[in-house]
């Protein structure tokens, strides 16, 4: 079990001072997150505010696994609500009951910092990091992104998948690009 | 293409959460049969949770980075302190009989002969594994506590242990049977025997989810248990 999960059962019994650990430890990743969706200081620390409570009012909500990806989904879902918030969702929040290998994640994904990642970003062909940028903080579908960009659909499906395996294998440290 | 293809097709965005909802709900149903399209899943997994972090604030505003308002992190914990559980200065006593379950003197579970083997070899087995977690619970200070026969009934979440001290062997060819009375039910169903240890040390871990039952109760039976008590109980509690 990794620090986070260990905190989030303190959290459970209610105790401040392992939230407050947990705060410090990812308040950075909800609050960039929620102002690069949201473009607006004063909204993003509502997102941060609100997500951070919604953990502290019910725990159980994080069901095991990596803290920062699910801490991560559960304010980009939030940030993009606001953002249309009289339009529909594009995806719900993704299952934590798919039968999925963690322990996967937490290899790749054990020590990201956000100027670790800005890096390998800036190392996909701009097209790629271009297209997830879009869909991931835009909150754009791959046909949003085709129709807005005047490119075939097929091909903004390719720059997505090669992009995050690019990414992936970046921050692996298995290739350069 | 194929359904298969044309799924794996989608699974990247799916990651991204850039798929419209009704392709996304097609996506999750083919992951849980689709090995293949799950393995491309969990790998781009990770990469998106990285594209998560790019937007990561610093901690100091330095050059004009965006930084959160400490202010921010005031209100919140405000808010947390003011419902948080009271700070235990010290952590709490242990009664006897969890200091004796700490060395794991766990009392001898019998099996119970009107189930079949297979139920009572799977009952033992998670006896085994809960061990550790067990102690966890005992300890847990939100775990709630009552006083049964020389110990307590300890419920933590939907687990139930009953803990005793000082149980006097029962008669011979006789053993301690649990009882338990599910939420809105008429008769008691029948649990696990079990025998204290030499030193009278007694923890038995119920099989049964807390939240589903009213009462809980012992007695002394024949050896392999009853399906319906055949003495008065020496001991009951209601939950
Ligand atoms: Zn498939």
């Amino acid at each position: 079990m990794n620090d986070a999960s260990r905190l989030m059962e303190r959290v459970r019994a209610r105790d401040a001072a392992a939230f407050e650990t947990l705060y410090d430890e990812y308040h950075r990743l909800v609050y960039g997150l929620a102002l690069r969706v949201l473009a607006d200081p004063g909204a993003a620390e509502d997102v941060t505010q609100a997500v951070f409570l919604k953990i502290w009012d019910n725990p159980a909500l994080f069901r095991g696994g990596n803290f920062g990806g699910w801490i991560a989904r559960v304010t980009r879902n939030r940030a993009l609500d606001v953002v249309r918030s009289r339009a529909v969702r594009v995806q719900e929040d993704v299952p934590e009951s798919l039968p999925v290998d963690e322990s996967l994640e937490e290899t790749v994904i054990a020590n990201l910092d956000g100027a670790r990642v800005r890096d390998a970003l800036e190392r996909l062909p701009r097209e790629q990091r271009e297209a997830i940028e879009l869909g991931f903080f835009g909150g754009a579908t791959q046909e949003d992104i085709a129709r807005e960009t005047g490119i075939p659909l097929g091909t903004v499906k390719t720059r997505i998948r090669m992009g995050l395996r690019k990414l992936r294998n970046v921050l692996e440290g298995v290739v350069t690009v | 293409m194929s359904a298969h293809e044309e799924l794996l097709d989608n699974v990247a965005a799916y990651a991204l959460g850039a798929l419209p909802p009704s392709d996304a709900a097609g996506v999750e149903r083919h992951l849980r049969t689709c090995a293949e399209c799950r393995r491309e899943y969990e790998s781009l997994r990770p990469a998106v949770t990285a594209v998560a972090y790019s937007a990561e604030a610093c901690e100091t505003a330095e050059s004009g980075a965006a930084v959160a308002s400490p202010l921010l992190k005031s209100r919140i914990m405000r808010k947390v302190r003011a419902e948080a559980a009271p700070r235990r200065l010290a952590p709490p006593a242990w009664p006897a009989y969890l200091a004796a379950a700490a060395c794991l003197a766990l009392a001898t579970v019998t099996g119970l002969q009107n189930l079949s083997l297979n139920d009572r070899l799977n009952r033992e087995r998670a006896q085994t594994t809960q061990q550790v977690k067990e102690l966890a619970d005992l300890a847990a200070p939100d775990s709630k506590r009552m006083p049964f026969h020389h110990g307590e009934v300890v419920m933590h979440g939907p687990r139930l242990y009953i803990a005793m001290h000082d149980m006097p062997m029962p008669p011979r060819g006789k053993v301690y049977q649990a009882w338990t009375l599910a939420k809105g039910a008429k008769r008691v169903a029948p649990s696990m025997t079990f025998m204290p240890k030499a030193s009278g040390t007694t923890l038995v871990a119920l099989p049964e989810a807390a939240t589903t039952l009213a009462a809980v109760a012992i007695s002394v039976e024949p050896e392999g248990g009853s399906l319906q008590p055949t003495s008065k109980p020496i001991a009951l509690v209601a939950l």
